[in-house]
């Protein structure tokens, strides 16, 4: 990691805890809050999708994959950030669906790894773990709202907390004489 | 190329160009270990970990590709396996971050081949087999760069190969699996290649990754459409390709002992040709996973003596029992020197093309005049 990356990194994990502290603090509207996360987040991965295919894949054979996504992403970002009227245990439902989703893309990585004889396995499975349980909880507990919040806040505490510790890990760099 | 080109073709090609048994054993042995040497390796022994010419699929995994990471990732693939052909290739209306991995596609015949011959000359016989494992490399690995690379590297289901069946070509459609654990199967034109990643930088699509390991079988022709080349097709013929290497480890080698004053890329060597041409020929065109039997037989019957099968530990006691001031002349120490030379020329010359993508090194020209 270059020093802005590393800062980069730990900027993010420091902005993932204030908004979850806020979440916690006002559970009633903290789901705006949700929204507008996802809806930036999405946001600013499709426009760099978007750029990825007019620098780069535009030119490659199949590049237009790229566009595709970029737009659906776009329109995803638009979508979300509509919700604002849905009611909040839908927002939740997406939510803990997307955390589902994540958790296991991790434990199929974990296993994909565990056939290389490594330990490594170990943090894939475990951070696939904790997303498939804040989804669950956050199923569990739909129909109180405060308390989904809550846990989802916790979950959005560990991924900052991933981001930091990401952003601190020493790597050097090595030149050749 | 696998074991079978980078330690047995490459122990006739010595042989051929004048080296003695034990001299060819010692180039072939280094040359096949460039495939080996990894940091894992390195550090079992104590060894200097940025010596490294090749990299494990787990050290890969653990990579990140940020931009030191992806730095680390095309000094090794880069210098090693897959030397870029033109570091200054034009092409309109690109970016610059395209032109960087552009220019970083592996071929023959580039001027970073010549640089490589001519900075073993003098050297060691290890340098020398590193030499021809790049050389070698480069006639395998074309239109692939050594860098994570979608827009470069990727390859779609267009992929066929042509089979020469009774004075006809026949194609036949190649099927890419991820399936690490299979081998691949040429009767049913199975090939494990890496998984489909749309991340540009992903690991996944280092080098011919997206094709398997297809591209190192000698009797492979093929015809694609590289990422890179705007929808025209690219037909790839292995057996003159390999033939073409096995015929330049030659010229560059007579070049390094002294035979001949200056390396010819295009020089081939006819006597050679008229001799063993058929034999060879008939090694490359075999339908195998493996040519390492015929190989060695032909090997065998060059030189009237045995041909020791590749041991990675064969060297490795003799470095680690050796005192650190003489560690520098033992067999291991030797291909560190000859790699760390050769790593660094080819990061200076990508360096100073105004590419960072292999991150930047102090090289100082050796004077072979």
């Amino acid at each position: 990691m270059t020093n802005i990356n590393k800062i980069q990194s730990i900027l993010i994990g420091i902005i993932m805890i204030i908004t979850a502290v806020t979440m916690i603090i006002y559970p009633k509207d903290s789901y705006v809050f949700i929204i507008l996360f996802l809806s930036l987040g999405l946001f600013f991965s499709s426009i760099k999708t978007l750029i990825y295919y007019f620098t780069m894949a535009k030119y490659m054979v199949g590049g237009k994959i790229s566009l595709y996504k970029g737009v659906l992403l776009f329109n995803f970002a638009f979508l979300t950030g509509s919700f604002t009227d849905v009611p909040r245990a839908y927002i939740l439902l997406y939510l803990a669906m997307m955390h589902a989703f994540a958790g296991i893309i991790e434990i199929l990585r974990a296993r994909e790894v565990k056939k290389y004889n490594t330990l490594n396995w170990i943090i894939n499975f475990v951070h696939g773990v904790i997303s498939i349980t804040i989804a669950l909880c956050c199923i569990i507990f739909i129909r109180k709202t405060n308390t989904a919040v809550i846990i989802y806040s916790v979950g959005l505490i560990y991924s900052a907390l991933n981001y930091i510790a990401a952003g601190l890990k020493k790597s050097t760099l090595v030149y050749i004489q | 190329m696998q074991e079978d080109f980078h330690y047995y073709a490459t122990y006739c090609a010595a042989f051929l160009s004048g080296y003695s048994h034990e001299e060819s054993m010692d180039i072939c042995y280094s040359a096949q270990f460039v495939d080996l040497c990894s940091k894992t390796l390195l550090t079992k022994l104590g060894a200097p970990k940025s010596a490294a010419t090749t990299q494990l699929q787990l050290e890969m995994m653990e990579t990140k590709t940020d931009l030191i990471g992806l730095q680390d990732i095309t000094r090794i693939w880069a210098s090693f396996h897959f030397l870029p052909k033109d570091l200054y290739a034009q092409k309109k209306k690109r970016s610059m971050r395209y032109m960087q991995k552009y220019r970083l596609i592996c071929g023959p015949n580039g001027e970073l081949v010549d640089e490589t011959v001519k900075l073993a000359k003098g050297t060691t016989l290890q340098h020398v087999g590193i030499a021809m494992h790049v050389l070698a490399d480069t006639w395998a690995h074309m239109y692939f760069a050594g860098t994570p690379s979608l827009v470069i590297n990727n390859t779609d289901r267009d992929f066929f190969e042509l089979i020469l069946q009774d004075g006809k070509t026949i194609e036949k459609r190649i099927h890419f699996r991820h399936k690490p654990t299979s081998p691949d199967d040429p009767d049913k034109e199975l090939f494990t290649n890496t998984l489909y990643q749309g991340s540009e930088n992903s690991v996944m699509n280092l080098g011919h990754g997206r094709a398997g390991h297809f591209p190192d079988y000698s009797f492979a022709r093929y015809r694609y459409f590289p990422a890179w080349a705007e929808y025209a097709e690219v037909t790839k013929d292995n057996p003159k390709d390999y033939m073409s290497a096995f015929l330049q480890m030659i010229a560059a080698m007579k070049y390094l002992r002294g035979v001949t004053d200056s390396f010819e890329k295009d020089y081939t060597d006819t006597e050679v040709l008229e001799k063993y041409g058929d034999r060879i020929r008939a090694i490359l065109e075999k339908r195998q996973l493996n040519a390492c039997e015929d190989w060695k037989a032909f090997g065998e019957e060059l030189s009237g003596n045995a041909i020791a099968p590749f041991d990675i530990e064969r060297y490795q006691r003799e470095y680690i029992s050796t005192p650190k001031s003489a560690k520098k002349d033992t067999y291991i120490g030797k291909f560190i020197e000859g790699a760390m030379a050769q790593k660094s020329m080819v990061t200076s010359q990508i360096y100073k093309s105004g590419n960072l993508l292999a991150g930047f090194s102090h090289f100082k020209p050796k004077d072979n005049a």
